[in-house]
């Protein structure tokens, strides 16, 4: 364990831009956590995001700093909240997709012979499966979804990437002899799978995660920007939604539309960041030093 | 020191490897065909396994070890097949066939230190009872194949040298006392010097402690420098068979007399040139043989 928290350690001293990555995603995640306070804060006692509470169309001043929307809505209190529950949808979905995805990874990679076809197949229907045509068609169909279930259901089109390319790894991994070693040391397969192969594919997974995270928020946008989300749940995309049907951009109301896409546009360089950065670490190739 | 016989059996053993890789060559690669031998530990001996690349040696290894089912043939030990095993005979089979791999690098799982396949041998094999005792089985084990303990414990694979991680696989060895080991290489990957010293102790472990030594290597001079018995593998067959001092000696085989003139002799007045030639001629000659290397052997 202390081996682990050690190399972790290592990890967040080794790169500026994985430090950076981290800490940005750190902020979101704590005023994402934090957003029901915060938004109380803004309205001073009242709901900031009650029909009217202050004056509609308001550019950013002292009381509302980002301005408010067409309702009279505080547009930093719909970000933070929007953010909030962009989050969860992306945590959701990530964390499903992450552990499908490895789980499918392991046995599959691991086992081998027919069970692997039989993975690996079903991971490339998934694959080429193209998701938005059927996602559009669903939340057409289904109304009232919840954010929960939002995330199942991107997790559904986002868990065969991560399994195919951690089943590669799992792959090379698997014929190590060190692996031998412990199959002559009496270990299980499960002890193997665990003790010997996942510390390995640990970076692997992280990069994995978070780029289902983001996959899964950026999927949701798309829906909601074309009209097609839960309906009753503020998010990210929405506010863009309503940016673009109420015309903010030619009535110069241009914190709308600027607050939403400047949060997704600093997640998405956060995490490519944090992939950058672990790229670095774990492939020495690609540090700019002399002579490494 | 064994109160009754142990005995290895390997018999009509042949391994196909099936892929899309190898549809050129009909789609199948045999890597051992019709192998039969027997390792026995009373008396102890060293066996030695020759050949060049892609012969079959390592294949066999495997094989021996339980690591892969052979395609056709059975590897028994005591009477018992190897594939058949219970968890009590697996155990038992695990306890008395060890290997020695030929990787001193990707034997250790990186993210660990080196102490962990020696805590884990005495764990699954139950060598000790508790922390202290285990530390002293360790340390005594270390000491025998020449190593500090204080210079391998608590480090990583990465901060020890070749000679000295395939040592601690040694130690491992040491520890388990099994009555058989399978080297897949030992040496190949180490500097002369370590080489002797790794061999030495081998034949020190046949010695005290009545172990069977299957010695696979590509390197005649260190079967030579072992002795015993000798078995050269070509094309996934056994094609000579007998002692080191008569096989090496005396070969029959051509492919024998191959590997043999393949040596480089350390003499400055040896005609260098003759005998380029004549290796050159004949490799010339095995590799129009060798050429289709993938295809199944015309026996």
């Amino acid at each position: 364990m202390r081996r682990f928290a050690r190399s972790l350690w290592k990890l967040w001293s080794s790169s500026h831009k994985f430090q950076i990555g981290i800490v940005i995603i750190a902020v979101f995640v704590v005023v994402a956590i934090l957003h029901g306070p915060i938004v109380a804060t803004i309205g001073h006692g009242q709901d900031p995001l009650g029909t009217a509470a202050y004056t509609p169309w308001q550019l950013p001043s002292r009381t509302n700093i980002l301005g408010t929307d067409r309702y009279g809505r505080d547009i930093l209190a719909l970000t933070v909240t929007g953010l909030a529950s962009s989050l969860q949808v992306g945590a959701v979905a990530g964390l499903i997709s992450t552990v499908v995805g490895v789980l499918v990874a392991f046995i599959a990679g691991y086992k081998g012979g027919k069970l692997d076809s039989l993975l690996s197949g079903t991971a490339d229907v998934f694959l080429v499966v193209p998701s938005l045509p059927i996602l559009i068609t669903l939340s057409a169909y289904v109304t009232n979804l919840s954010l929960a279930a939002i995330g199942v259901i991107l997790a559904i089109f986002s868990w065969a990437l991560a399994a195919r390319t951690i089943r590669s790894q799992v792959l090379s991994l698997r014929t190590r002899p060190y692996v031998e070693l412990a199959k002559v040391s009496r270990m299980s397969d499960l002890e193997i799978i665990v003790q010997e192969l996942v510390p390995n594919l640990l970076p692997f997974i992280g990069v994995g995660f978070a780029n289902a995270v983001l996959g899964s928020i950026f999927a949701l946008v798309g829906l909601e920007v074309i009209g097609l989300g839960p309906s009753n749940v503020i998010d990210l995309g929405l506010m863009l939604n309503w940016a673009i049907g109420w015309g903010t951009l030619s009535l110069g109301m241009w914190p709308m539309f600027v607050a939403p896409i400047f949060v997704l546009g600093m997640l998405f360089f956060a995490v490519n960041l944090i992939n950058i950065g672990l790229e670095e670490t774990y492939n020495p190739r690609l540090r700019k030093v002399a002579g490494a | 020191m064994a109160d009754s016989e142990n005995r290895i059996e390997v018999s009509h053993v042949t391994h196909e490897f099936h892929g899309a890789a190898l549809r050129a060559t009909g789609g199948k690669l045999v890597a051992v065909n019709d192998v039969s031998f027997s390792l026995t530990d009373s008396p102890p001996q060293i066996v030695n396994l020759v050949g060049q690349s892609g012969s079959g040696k390592s294949t066999l290894a495997r094989i021996i070890l339980g690591l892969q089912k052979p395609t056709r043939g059975s590897v028994t030990f005591n009477g018992k097949d190897v594939y058949r095993l219970g968890g009590r005979d697996k155990e038992e089979y695990l306890r008395s066939v060890q290997p020695v791999f030929q990787d001193p690098y990707g034997i250790f799982n990186p993210f660990y230190k080196v102490d962990r396949v020696l805590w884990k041998a005495i764990k699954k094999f139950h060598l000790a009872k508790g922390r202290s005792d285990g530390l002293e089985v360790i340390e005594r084990s270390l000491r025998a194949v020449d190593l500090r303990p204080e210079d391998v414990l608590g480090r990583y694979p990465h901060q020890l040298s070749g000679g000295q991680r395939q040592r601690v696989m040694l130690a491992r060895v040491h520890m388990l006392q099994p009555r058989f080991i399978i080297a897949d290489e030992p040496v190949s990957m180490l500097d002369a010097a370590v080489r002797v010293l790794f061999l030495n102790i081998l034949i020190d472990f046949r010695d005290k402690y009545g172990m069977t030594t299957l010695f696979i290597t590509h390197d005649l001079s260190t079967s030579y420098y072992v002795g015993g018995d000798i078995m050269v593998m070509h094309k996934g067959g056994i094609v000579e068979s007998g002692k080191v001092d008569d096989v090496l000696v005396n070969p029959e085989h051509p492919y024998t007399r191959m590997l043999l003139s393949s040596v480089p002799v350390p003499d400055p007045d040896a005609r260098w040139k003759d005998r380029a030639q004549v290796v050159l001629a004949e490799e010339e000659e095995e590799l129009v043989v060798d050429k289709p290397d993938i295809e199944a052997p015309n026996p």
